[in-house]
């Protein structure tokens, strides 16, 4: 029975689609992300279903057929107007894409190269094959990183080795982690929970091993978990 | 797997030792057929042969060999993903990462290039009226510089030392701090030596476009698959050195100790950026003959000239040249700031443009004509809907904050696969299926061909459909493995269905090759009512195809003079003297001293590195002296 719950509900999330990672966002950055996939996944589709329909209709009706099959079809160089039709019209679509990506993109580069006040600051570093987040207060901590809700975080990348990439799905990103010069990633979190981070950039052996867990706190919770770890180190 | 021998203790992984196993088994077996049938003067022809056909078939072959053998990992890959925490065999870790990367490299460099390049090679020359390729010698040279650097990128797995960082070897990782076996040196010497076959190609197809068109074929009526070809060719010329430096300045840093990509002064970043200059347009360079093939393969069977010529030729030109412009967006969470990011996600999206109306194009010279459902047609039907999938989905991609969140997810792998076998693998099988009575006289069998067409096609969309949903729920490409809680086993599940389905066309594929040769069905010149210059000529093509040479008076000359002239068609006064066909060991015996070349450096043997240059740089001295150009005029002035 639960085998069959368990088939049941693959094939509905294969349907659905709204339990995806990128698509159920957990801050600002990855909302805005999710509304330019949703956004030009929309307007793509518009795209797509004028072929289809064109590409259905056009191969039916103008099939070979027994009575047919001996005509000539007549000579057509081309038709100025529909040409011209089906460059202009992809243009002004691309045109109405292009205004949020473009807003979008330089508000996340933007907000990545401020530091706003209140901001945390961790630094990650990664190597093969590991994540370690080092805290203001000295505390240090592998494969786990712990944040504050609605406070932005600073991420400051580095690698020490190979070139990795920071991605926790559900908090937006991703921002590859380069050796030789420090990147800076801001993700403001907005909601408490535990969420899925890896490494998405190829760096050898063990790449697929190469992940974290985000759990996301309360700001009083963060606190008291940051204390806490400090005097375990003391 | 270890084993003793004299006393020591030999290691050999299970899966290198079952395909020694299975290689010398068919290697003896192919042995014994050849000379049982008598077929090794046939074999030596080929080997010998600077002939466009015989080239293009040998192109074909190889392509067709490394496909099986890169689809064999493809389903390896796809086994060790199919169930969370798999453990199968031995494809974990470094195992499955050497398996990732020989099946792109070889697909993109071993299978795409080839296919294509094979089937311009037998086309090309008909279709404009050329007798031969313009420098046949050097076509021969071409043909054997690819296949050494393709042995030498498939021999590696054989010395246990396959390539590991990614068809794409992003430094540092390639750099020898991290991988420090010969594999990434395989990957760096069986480019670079196929690299400078296919720019010997590409030159070869420029002057034989350029020069060797039949009297009154204007590169205004020229067929499309030769424009592409024109095209093409270029990209190949500007893109191809910048792989060569770039796999240059990498041997450097991993042989010689210099620091173009690591340490204070370089940076890992310049390797990105070569490697993308060359890689994008060579992403355009593997799609556009495929258009080619598609427009002349639908108009054949619409039984109408392709709609919007002049914009068709112009669509091709700007997506050349926009495929220049774009190949930061393979790097937009390098971090190089928004302004950067949104101008190459602006050009990105610009290339829909052209390629849309090429789309459209394709399904208005369907309309109103006369649509048959033969193999080649078919295969050209699946490209669209297929190809317009990965092209939206590009699309996607181009806006740069949202491909932070797709970048090097299942989500891209779903997507290059939709515009790679959907364009170029579709438009090469479309193109074999087509011009197969061209290269052999006889067809391939239809029945057989749909059920190769079908498996293929549905087994694709539900191998690579999946991987649209499992990159957005969060999975990482190049992983060996995913965890039950990530929510993606089912459509992994379903990717390795489909997988499995691909692999039975592609069966379909090889068995309908071996029946339409057991039991062949002779052609005539024209087998599919044709409308360009190849079909004028007997099938197979003879080494003299045009005598007499053609008089092109419109587009579609063939056609023409069918509907107008009885099938004749009108005779040129004087033509281009033909290239000289000679036969030869010698390109084959540079390609021999190449390989060897390259494997001194792989393994670090001075002497053989010195050995092997002289021998290399001795065939010039060789070819210099045996110039089949002097030979004929001295036969003619005999005479």
């Amino acid at each position: 029975m639960r085998k069959i719950y368990m088939i049941l509900s693959s094939v509905l999330l294969i349907l659905s689609g709204c339990n995806l990672r990128v698509l159920d966002p957990k801050s600002q950055t990855a909302k805005d992300q999710s509304f330019l996939v949703q956004f030009s996944f929309a307007l793509m589709m518009i795209v797509f279903a004028t072929v289809i329909v064109l590409f259905v209709w056009f191969v039916w009706k103008y099939r070979q057929t027994e009575e047919n099959k001996h005509k000539i079809p007549e000579d057509e160089k081309g038709n100025r107007l529909f040409e011209i039709t089906w460059t202009v019209l992809p243009i002004i679509l691309l045109a109405v894409l292009a205004v949020p990506t473009i807003k979008i993109t330089y508000e996340i580069s933007a907000s990545s190269s401020a530091t706003p006040p209140n901001a945390v600051h961790i630094d990650v570093t990664a190597q093969q094959f590991s994540w370690t987040f080092e805290y203001q207060n000295g505390v240090v901590q592998t494969s786990e990183l712990v944040l504050p809700k609605d406070r932005p975080v600073v991420f400051h990348l580095n690698s020490d080795d190979v070139i990795h990439s920071f991605w926790v799905p559900k908090l937006g990103g991703k921002k590859d982690v380069i050796p030789g010069k420090e990147r800076r990633l801001i993700l403001t979190p907005d909601e408490v929970g535990t969420y899925q981070g890896k490494c998405a950039e190829f760096c050898g052996k063990d790449h697929a091993l190469m992940r974290f867990e985000t759990i996301v706190k309360t700001q009083e919770d963060y606190k008291q978990w940051l204390q806490k770890m400090k005097q375990k180190i003391e | 797997m270890t084993f003793y021998l004299f006393d020591r203790s030999f290691y050999i992984a299970s899966d290198v030792l079952l395909a020694y196993i299975t290689v010398i088994l068919s290697g003896a077996a192919l042995f014994y057929l050849i000379t049982k049938a008598n077929k090794w003067p046939t074999i030596k022809k080929y080997v010998t042969t600077t002939h466009h056909r015989k080239i293009g078939v040998l192109y074909l072959l190889s392509a067709t060999l490394f496909f099986i053998r890169a689809g064999i990992e493809a389903l390896i890959i796809r086994i060790q993903l199919a169930v969370p925490e798999n453990d199968w065999w031995v494809f974990q870790g470094d195992k499955f990462n050497e398996a990732f990367t020989t099946h792109g490299t070889i697909m993109i460099f071993f299978v795409a290039m080839p296919l294509l390049i094979g089937l311009m090679n037998v086309a090309v020359p008909l279709q404009i009226g050329a007798r031969d390729m313009a420098f046949p010698y050097m076509n021969a040279v071409s043909f054997w510089l690819f296949l050494a650097g393709a042995i030498l990128v498939n021999m590696s797995f054989f010395m246990t030392a396959s390539p590991n960082a990614g068809w794409t070897a992003y430094a540092p990782l390639s750099v020898s701090t991290y991988t420090p076996e010969a594999g990434n040196d395989y990957y760096v010497f069986g480019l670079q030596v196929s690299g400078i076959g296919t720019i010997l190609a590409a030159i070869n197809m420029i002057v034989t476009i350029v020069r060797h068109r039949a009297p009154g074929m204007k590169l205004t009526r020229m067929p499309l698959f030769p424009w592409s070809t024109l095209i093409t060719s270029f990209l190949i010329l500007i893109a191809f050195p910048v792989l060569t430096i770039a796999l240059y300045i990498l041997m450097f840093d991993r042989m010689f100790g210099t620091q173009f990509f690591t340490g204070e002064a370089g940076s890992p970043i310049y390797w990105q950026h070569l490697f993308w200059i060359f890689g994008h347009p060579e992403v355009y360079i593997i799609i556009l003959p495929a258009f080619g093939i598609f427009s002349d393969v639908i108009s054949t069977f619409s039984k109408k000239r392709v709609f919007g010529y002049t914009s068709m030729v112009i669509a091709l030109a700007i997506i050349g040249l926009l495929g220049f412009m774009v190949w930061v967006h393979h790097m937009f969470t390098v971090g190089l700031g928004p302004l950067v990011n949104t101008f190459f996600a602006i050009t990105t999206m610009l290339i829909a443009v052209p390629t849309g109306i090429k789309i459209f194009n394709w399904l208005f010279t369907m309309r109103k004509g006369l649509i048959r459902f033969t193999t080649p047609m078919l295969f050209s039907l699946g490209f669209i809907p297929t190809f317009v999938v990965g092209g939206v989905t590009g699309v996607m991609l181009s806006v740069a904050a949202a491909d932070m969140q797709y970048h090097d997810s299942y989500f891209v792998v779903a997507h290059f696969h939709y515009t790679m076998i959907g364009g170029t693998v579709l438009g090469a099988f479309a193109g074999i299926y087509y011009w197969f009575p061209k290269m052999f006289g006889i067809k391939l069998k239809d029945t057989l061909g749909k059920w190769h067409f079908w498996l293929f096609v549905i087994g694709f969309h539900i191998t690579f459909f999946p991987m649209h949903l499992a990159g957005l729920n969060g999975m990482p490409r190049r992983v060996y493995t995913y965890l039950p809680k990530d929510d993606v086993f089912i459509y992994n599940f379903v990717s390795t269905i489909g997988a499995f389905l691909m692999g039975l066309g592609t069966l379909a594929f090889i068995w309908n090759i071996y029946q339409s040769f057991k039991k062949p069905d002779y052609t005539g010149n024209d087998p599919w009512d044709g409308r360009t210059l190849e079909w004028s000529v007997p099938s197979p093509a003879p080494e003299h195809p045009f005598q007499p040479m053609p008089l092109v008076k419109t587009i579609d000359p063939l056609w023409e003079a069918k509907r107008n002239r009885g099938g004749k068609l009108p005779e040129a006064e004087s033509a281009r003297s033909a290239p000289i066909d000679v036969t030869s060991w010698q390109p084959i015996g540079l390609a021999g001293m190449m390989m060897v070349f390259s494997l001194a450096f792989i393994y670090h043997q001075t002497w053989l590195q010195i050995i092997a240059g002289i021998g290399v740089l001795s065939f010039f001295v060789i070819r210099n002296l045996t110039d089949e150009h002097v030979r004929v005029t001295r036969e003619e002035e005999n005479e």
